[in-house]
């Protein structure tokens, strides 16, 4: 015991005599995190929806590169062939190397959590569940690493190797891109690979409602990190003159697939429905019989009840989709951005373009409360404003009228004012800069989905 | 009484290549025995044998008593070595090297003891890699004494050693030898061979082919160590 603990804190110590290990370990994370700040900087609640994103890129970048080169570089230079001179079992320096790697990720992980709280990220909703979720990540990664260390035989090939697992898992495994964005082959190809558990586990500890919808996630971690740990030390070797065992790389991969059949078999690990992404498009791509049949109303008044059977509800965007995204109506938020909501909530009675007297303009600037998160794509909150904009039209508007007006709106939305758009602050939305036609498409969509709902064709679940 | 070390009937084959075939040697307490043999005779298999470091296709080494095919680690406790193509980290320290490795050892020496002894003092807080071979061969020899070993076995320890640090070495032998402990010396250094070792065997083609002391072997055949190794090999002078 007393040499594991010399071994790991000289571990430790070698470390930080390495500036490149520096680099990689502590630098690069928090580089991620500033990207993620960055991109999301119009996030509601500054970062906190991507924390699980961040810290699965730390523990996976440890894994595919800083444990690796460790033990490879070790083993090149006769280090590992010196150490087993030593009266020692084999699990005894690996187990001093995992040590110190895991000391290195839990400081570079609270690293970045200081700087994500210096951005002003709220404080995880479940703190020992984030720390299980993250030892469960770093044990499925981290074994995995070990996987590598025992295949290659030199620090190139760890880079390579490296890279083909690191990059994949950030682009099309739901780590760095979010799995909402992705077409829908890659979310069933994501559903290989552990980097979206440990997302999954880990954001529902920050944001979400703690480990208990997270037992999948922990299956799938533990499942694969224990392959890999077993695999890894069957493919041990301390000498690169020795061939490694390449057989058991099969069972630490087909962990990965026999995980990603199981969620797909049973339908445990939930894939978004398949997303649209098309253009917004026109009015008439949605109300096509309306001008060939009748004659246009001249104003919201005239709009007639044929008016409205003549839009094809069935062409909007579908509600889990990015564009115009709507929650259901028993669809719980995060409570992490449920204050979020309650200040929008409480806002609208006060919001003085809500309450103009023109009752199109009014609804019209309502509508774009709901607009702006989804152009900005503020994941889970653009689902919920909404509602909350539905509410509000309903309670301003006479039922009589808000059908029309919403229709009227939704055919001329390039008509009326956009200044509203620039006034969301006081619900804590961000400013948007630019051309506001994009919002103003937003803004028809909402009042095609609304009408929808109030005219019937449209489920008001 | 106890050897130090017992090899007996030990093989080990390498692909086609019969790397050691066979032999067997004993080397009993305050002795220094050499394994001499021209590149490729199978010197250095069988000192990885010997260390765990390989294990043989047939045969048995006993070290100290103990089965060391059995009980590797028990044997390594017992056992220090100096081998080619080891390293140590880049940035570790001779002091936080002897440190961390006597941490294995149920009685290590001081670390300020064989910082002295084998001239680290200076060096001891100095990285790994800014040591010159001379200082890096230092800390290998002690590396290998930290756990007190009754058994030393050093593979070509003198290579890369300026004449001084060859000197150096050698009297450094010659204690160890005079504290009761065995030296199992492979090495291609005739010269070293005979002012070392009490006894030697040489090996050819992974087989012992001659055995016995130096002077011995050079009073059957007339000449050198050198002359000896030829001679078995089919060399000419």
């Amino acid at each position: 015991m007393r040499a594991l603990l010399q071994l790991t804190l000289l571990g430790l110590k070698l470390n930080f005599r390495n500036r490149m290990a520096i680099l990689y370990g502590y630098l690069f994370p928090l580089i991620f995190l500033v990207a993620f700040w960055a991109v999301y900087r119009s996030d509601p609640v500054p970062l906190a929806l991507h924390l699980g994103q961040f810290l699965t890129i730390t523990v996976l970048g440890s894994a595919c590169f800083g444990l690796p080169t460790t033990i490879v570089s070790e083993r090149e230079r006769g280090v590992w062939r010196r150490y087993r001179l030593l009266p020692a079992r084999g699990w005894v320096f690996l187990t001093s190397v995992l040590l110190a790697r895991a000391v290195l990720l839990v400081t570079a992980a609270l690293l970045q959590l200081a700087l994500a709280f210096a951005f002003g990220m709220p404080m995880p909703a479940h703190p020992i569940g984030l720390a299980i979720a993250f030892t469960a990540a770093s044990f499925a990664f981290l074994a995995f690493g070990l996987v590598i260390a025992m295949l290659v035989d030199n620090v190139p090939a760890v880079q390579a190797l490296g890279q083909c697992i690191f990059l994949p898992m950030l682009m099309i495994g739901g780590v760095a891109v979010q799995l909402e964005s992705l077409p829908a082959w890659a979310q069933h190809l994501s559903l290989f690979a552990p980097g979206r558990y440990a997302v999954e586990a880990l954001q529902l500890s920050a944001t979400g409602t703690g480990l208990s919808r997270a037992g999948f996630d922990f299956a799938a971690l533990l499942s694969t990190g224990a392959a890999g740990a077993i695999a890894a030390g069957a493919m041990f070797r301390w000498d690169k003159a020795f061939a490694p065992r390449r057989a058991w790389l099969l069972l630490a991969i087909g962990m990965w697939v026999a995980v990603g059949l199981w969620a797909e078999t049973r339908g445990l690990a939930s894939i978004s429905a398949v997303k649209d992404t098309r253009e917004v498009g026109s009015a008439r791509d949605y109300a096509p019989t309306s001008p060939s049949t009748k004659a246009v109303p001249a104003s919201w008044q005239g709009v007639t009840q044929a008016d409205i059977d003549g839009i094809d509800f069935k062409r909007l965007p579908p509600d889990e989709g990015i564009i115009s995204p709507l929650s259901r109506g028993d669809e719980m938020p995060d409570p992490i951005i449920q204050p979020a909501l309650d200040r929008i909530r409480d806002g609208l009675a006060g919001w003085s373009p809500g309450n103009v007297s023109d009752p199109v303009q009014r609804a019209r600037n309502l509508l774009a409360i709901a607009a702006v998160p989804d152009i900005l794509q503020m994941e889970q909150v653009e689902r919920f404003v909404p509602r909350l904009v539905f509410a509000r039209l309903q309670a301003v508007i006479p039922p009589r009228d808000l059908p029309k007006i919403l229709y009227w709106i939704a055919m001329h939305p390039n008509e009326g004012g956009d200044r509203a758009i620039h006034q969301l602050g006081a619900f804590g939305l961000p400013d948007i800069t630019g051309p506001t036609k994009p919002v103003r498409g937003r803004v028809m969509l909402y009042a095609f989905k609304l009408l929808g709902r109030l005219a019937g064709p449209l489920p008001n679940n | 009484m106890t050897k130090a070390l017992t090899v007996a009937g030990l093989s080990r084959r390498h692909g086609a290549v019969q790397a050691v075939d066979g032999i067997g040697f004993e080397i009993a307490a305050g002795e220094i025995f050499g394994l001499l043999g021209p590149n490729g005779a199978g010197k250095t298999t069988a000192i990885e044998c010997v260390l765990g470091l390989v294990r043989p296709d047939a045969g048995s080494i006993t070290v100290c008593g103990i089965d060391a095919l059995a009980r590797p680690q028990d044997a390594r406790a017992k056992t220090g070595a100096v081998l080619q193509a080891t390293g140590l980290p880049d940035k570790i320290t001779p002091r936080e090297a002897l440190d961390v490795f006597g941490a294995f050892y149920p009685a290590p020496l001081k670390t300020d003891v064989l910082l002295e002894r084998f001239g680290l003092r200076e060096k001891q807080g100095a990285a790994y890699d800014t040591l010159s071979g001379g200082q890096k061969q230092r800390l290998a020899l002690a590396l290998a004494f930290v756990g007190d070993p009754q058994l030393l076995v050093l593979d070509e320890p003198a290579s890369g050693l300026d004449v001084q640090m060859r000197r150096e070495l050698h009297d450094d032998i010659r204690r160890i030898k005079a504290a009761g402990r065995a030296v199992l010396l492979a090495t291609h250094d005739m010269d070293e061979a005979a002012q070392l070792c009490d006894r030697v065997a040489v090996m050819v083609g992974g087989r012992v082919l001659a055995t016995g002391a130096p002077a011995a072997l050079i009073a059957g055949s007339g000449g050198s160590l050198e002359d000896v190794l030829l001679k078995l090999t089919g060399g000419a002078r």
